[in-house]
C-alpha cells in the first residue's frame, strides 16, 4: 500500500529537510548543558509516534479523501512536533517568530484536518459496515476470514452463536442454523483443479449472500459446506429459504475458465431450529443440523446418483 | 497382504537397505509440489512456506527433483504456521493416487487395498500401512515411517481424506469407514465433519482405520465413468518404480526389525551390530529420526501384544512371556502404560 503514497511521504520528507535546514541556518545550537534531555525524550516521542501512525494509515489505506485529510493532519502534527522538538537544541534570535507559527500554527491545523479525516472515516465505515452486512454481526474477528470467500470460518459462527444463543433465550425467540453443502464437490475439484474448485466456493459464496436477507449471516464451515444463521425465523420460513437457495444453486451455472463450459452443482441442506425445551449450545445446534444435513444426503442419494 | 519376509532359516530377520530422513526419495511433481502449488494459492507466502527447507521455487520445475522426508515435515511444519494451514491436508486427496494408475484396476476394497500397499511407498512415503484382522473387522494401523512426532494429525488427515474420497469414488457410495486418530479432537473439528464425517474417534489407542470385513468383497462399479478422467493423467510413471524399490523407512525398518525378532528378544547393542553400526550411532539416528530404542520396542511389543490378545486361545501369561515380561502382571502395567486401558477391557 505504501508505495499508492509514495509522493505523499517524498514531500513530508523535504519538508522537513528544509526545516531542519532552516533551523540551523537562522538559530544557533545550544550549549550542552541547557538542553533539557526529559523534554527531548518526551516530546520526540510524540513525535516519532505521529509518524508510526501516518505510516500504518498510508500502509492500510487506498488513495482517496478519507486518506488524504487523515495524512495531511497526521502530518501537520509530526512536521509542528519536529519543529518543537528541534527548538530543544536551537535558540532563535527573539526577533524570530516563524519557528512559533510552525510550532504552534501547525499543531491546531493538524488536529483540525486530522478530525476531520476522522468524521469522514466513520462515515465510510457505516458504508462498509452495510457492505458487509450478511458476512458478520455483532463483532469483529479478522483473524477467522476465509481466504477464498471471504466469509468468517467455523470459529467465528461458533463464538457467533454462542452470543446469539444467549441473547435469544433471554428474549425467548428463535435461531435457526441451515448448512449448506454441495453435492459431489470433490468432482469437481478432481475435474477441473483446486483453483477452478476455489472460484467456484467463492462465487458461490456471493450468489448465496445475494439469495438472503439483511439480517441473516453466511459463514463458510469448512470444504464446500456453508453455514447461515437466520435470525427469529420459523420453521416454515426457514425451509422456504433453504428450498429457494437449492433453486438457485441448481440454476446457477458457473463457468469454467478454460473452456467455458457451464459446471452445475446441486446442495443438499440441514436445517437445525433451536429447542424451547432445553437450552442450546453452539455445539449442540453444529451437531443437530449436520445430523439432519446427513440425512438428507442419504435421502437424496439415489436421486443424486442418477444425475451423476 | 505381508510382503514376503526374508529371513535366515531360523526365522532371524536381518535388516535390509533402509532410507533415512535426510533420503531424497519422494517425487516433487507429485503430491509435494501440488501441495507447494495449493498453498502458494491459498494465501501462503512463498518465503514462509519453504523456509529451511532447502527447496527453492524455481526448483520445483525439474521433473527430477526428489524431496527427502525430512524436508517434507519441515514444509508441513511451515504449512501449519499459517492460521488455515491444516486445512489444506483434506484437500489434497486427488494429488495422492494420481501418479499410480495400476489403483484404477481394483474391482473391490480388497483389491484395491492389496495394489495400494505394493505402492504404498510412492502414494504415502511418511507413513505405512499395517493390516490386521480384528474379529469382523479390518484394521488399518498407520506406522511413522520417520519420525513425524507432532505432525502426525497432518499426515494421518492427507492419507484418510485421499482414501476415504478415492473409495468413494470408485465404489460409487460412501464406504462406512472408521477412523482411529491417537491426538486430541482439534480445534479445527469442521474439517474432520465435512471431509471424514463423524465416524472419528479421537484420543484412540492407534492411529487406524477400520471397515468391516464384509466391505472387503463388495464388487465396485467398471471403472467407465473413470475412464475419461484417466486420460487428463497419462502421465507415464515406469521410471518411478525402477528408482524407488520397496525401501522401508528408517523407523519402519527398525520397528520391523524389532517386531519379527521378538522371539529373540533384542536389544540395543544387538540392533546396532545387525544394522551395521555402533550403539552410539544407532542412538543418533533413532535421535534423529524423534524416537528412541524404548521407544519402538514398546511400540513392536505394544502391538503385538494387541495382536495376540485380541485371538483367543492364549492366555496374558503366555503373551508376557513372548514378549519378554517377569509376569502377567508386569505385562499389564505395561499395556496400561501404552495404551491408558487394561488388557482385560479390549
Amino acid at each position: 500500500m505504501l508505495k499508492l503514497h509514495q509522493w505523499k511521504l517524498l514531500a513530508l520528507g523535504l519538508i522537513a529537510n528544509i526545516l531542519l535546514s532552516a533551523n540551523f541556518a537562522l538559530g544557533d545550537t545550544k550549549r550542552w548543558d541547557v538542553i533539557n534531555w526529559l523534554d527531548v525524550v518526551s516530546e520526540g516521542g510524540a513525535t516519532l509516534l505521529a509518524l508510526v501512525w501516518l505510516l500504518l494509515i498510508l500502509h492500510s489505506r487506498p488513495a482517496g479523501r478519507v486518506t488524504q485529510w487523515l495524512s495531511l493532519g497526521l502530518s501537520c502534527i509530526f512536521l509542528a512536533g519536529f519543529q518543537d522538538w528541534l527548538d530543544e537544541f536551537i535558540t532563535f534570535p527573539e526577533a524570530a517568530l516563524w519557528d512559533h507559527w510552525v510550532e504552534s500554527g501547525l499543531m491546531p491545523i493538524g488536529l483540525a484536518l486530522l478530525t476531520l479525516g476522522i468524521y469522514h472515516w466513520h462515515q465510510e465505515q457505516i458504508a462498509i459496515n452495510e457492505q458487509l452486512r450478511k458476512r458478520e454481526r455483532l463483532f469483529r474477528e479478522h483473524r477467522g476470514l476465509d481466504f477464498i470467500t471471504q466469509l468468517n470460518g467455523a470459529a467465528y459462527l461458533r463464538k457467533q452463536l454462542q452470543q446469539e444463543l444467549a441473547t435469544h433465550y433471554r428474549n425467548q425467540s428463535s435461531l435457526t442454523l441451515v448448512f449448506i453443502d454441495i453435492d459431489y464437490f470433490d468432482d469437481t475439484n478432481r475435474r477441473y483443479g483446486h483453483q477452478e474448485g476455489d472460484r467456484f466456493l467463492q462465487a458461490l459464496g456471493e450468489f448465496i449472500l445475494l439469495n438472503i436477507r439483511g439480517n441473516d449471516l453466511l459463514c463458510r464451515y469448512a470444504g464446500d459446506r456453508f453455514a447461515l444463521v437466520l435470525p427469529n425465523t420459523g420453521r416454515l420460513m426457514t425451509e422456504a429459504l433453504a428450498a429457494e437457495i437449492t433453486r438457485a444453486i441448481r440454476h446457477f451455472a458457473f463457468k469454467s475458465r478454460m473452456q467455458g463450459e457451464s459446471i452445475f452443482h446441486t446442495a443438499s441442506i440441514g436445517i437445525a431450529l433451536t429447542d424451547s425445551h432445553q437450552q442450546d449450545t453452539a455445539d449442540s445446534l453444529i451437531e443437530r443440523a449436520t445430523v439432519a444435513l446427513l440425512h438428507a444426503k442419504e435421502k437424496r442419494k439415489s436421486v443424486l446418483d442418477q444425475v451423476a | 497382504m505381508n510382503p514376503d519376509i526374508p529371513t535366515t532359516p531360523d526365522g532371524y530377520y536381518l535388516p535390509q537397505a533402509w532410507r533415512e530422513i535426510d533420503t531424497a526419495f519422494v517425487h516433487a511433481d507429485g503430491w509435494p509440489g501440488n501441495l507447494i502449488k495449493l498453498a502458494c494459492t491459498r494465501g501462503h507466502q512463498e518465503h514462509k512456506l519453504l523456509r529451511n527447507t532447502g527447496i527453492f521455487l524455481q526448483d520445483l520445475s525439474h521433473k527430477a527433483l526428489q524431496f527427502s522426508a525430512a524436508q517434507l515435515l519441515q514444509l508441513i511444519g511451515n504449512i501449519l504456521k499459517h492460521p488455515a494451514g491444516h486445512e489444506l491436508a483434506f484437500l489434497l486427496c486427488n494429488d495422492l493416487f494420481t501418479k499410480s494408475q495400476t489403483l484404477e484396476n481394483a474391482n473391490n476394497v480388497h483389491e484395491f487395498l492389496e495394489l495400494f500397499t505394493k505402492d504404498s511407498y510412492a502414494i504415502s512415503p511418511l507413513l505405512s500401512p499395517h493390516f490386521h484382522y480384528e474379529k469382523e473387522r479390518l484394521v488399518i494401523y498407520w506406522q511413522d515411517n520417520f519420525g513425524a512426532a507432532s505432525l502426525m494429525p497432518f499426515l494421518l488427515e492427507m492419507i484418510f481424506t485421499a482414501l476415504q474420497i478415492y473409495t468413494r469414488r470408485r465404489a460409487g457410495y460412501q464406504l462406512p469407514w472408521t477412523y482411529h486418530v491417537s491426538h486430541h479432537k482439534p480445534a479445527y473439528i469442521e474439517q474432520y465433519q465435512v471431509h471424514l464425517g463423524t465416524q472419528v474417534l479421537f484420543n484412540a489407542r492407534s492411529n487406524a482405520m477400520s471397515i468391516a470385513r464384509t466391505e472387503l468383497y463388495r464388487s465396485w462399479n467398471p471403472p467407465g465413468s473413470a475412464t475419461q478422467i484417466a486420460q487428463t493423467f497419462t502421465i507415464d510413471t515406469t521410471h518411478q518404480k525402477i528408482i524407488a524399490p520397496p525401501m522401508r523407512g528408517f523407523l519402519h525398518e527398525i520397528y520391523y526389525y524389532l517386531k519379527t525378532n521378538i522371539h529373540h528378544n533384542p536389544h540395543l547393542e544387538k540392533t546396532a551390530q545387525d544394522f551395521g553400526m555402533s550403539s552410539a550411532s544407532l542412538k543418533r539416528k533413532l535421535q534423529k529420526h524423534n524416537s528412541s530404542f524404548q521407544q519402538q520396542f514398546d511400540q513392536a511389543r505394544k502391538h503385538l501384544a494387541l495382536d495376540w490378545l485380541s485371538k483367543e486361545g492364549i492366555t496374558q501369561e503366555e503373551v508376557a512371556q513372548h514378549l519378554h515380561f517377569y509376569d502377567a502382571a508386569n505385562l499389564r502395567r505395561a499395556f496400561k502404560r501404552w495404551t491408558g486401558q487394561l488388557p482385560g477391557k479390549l
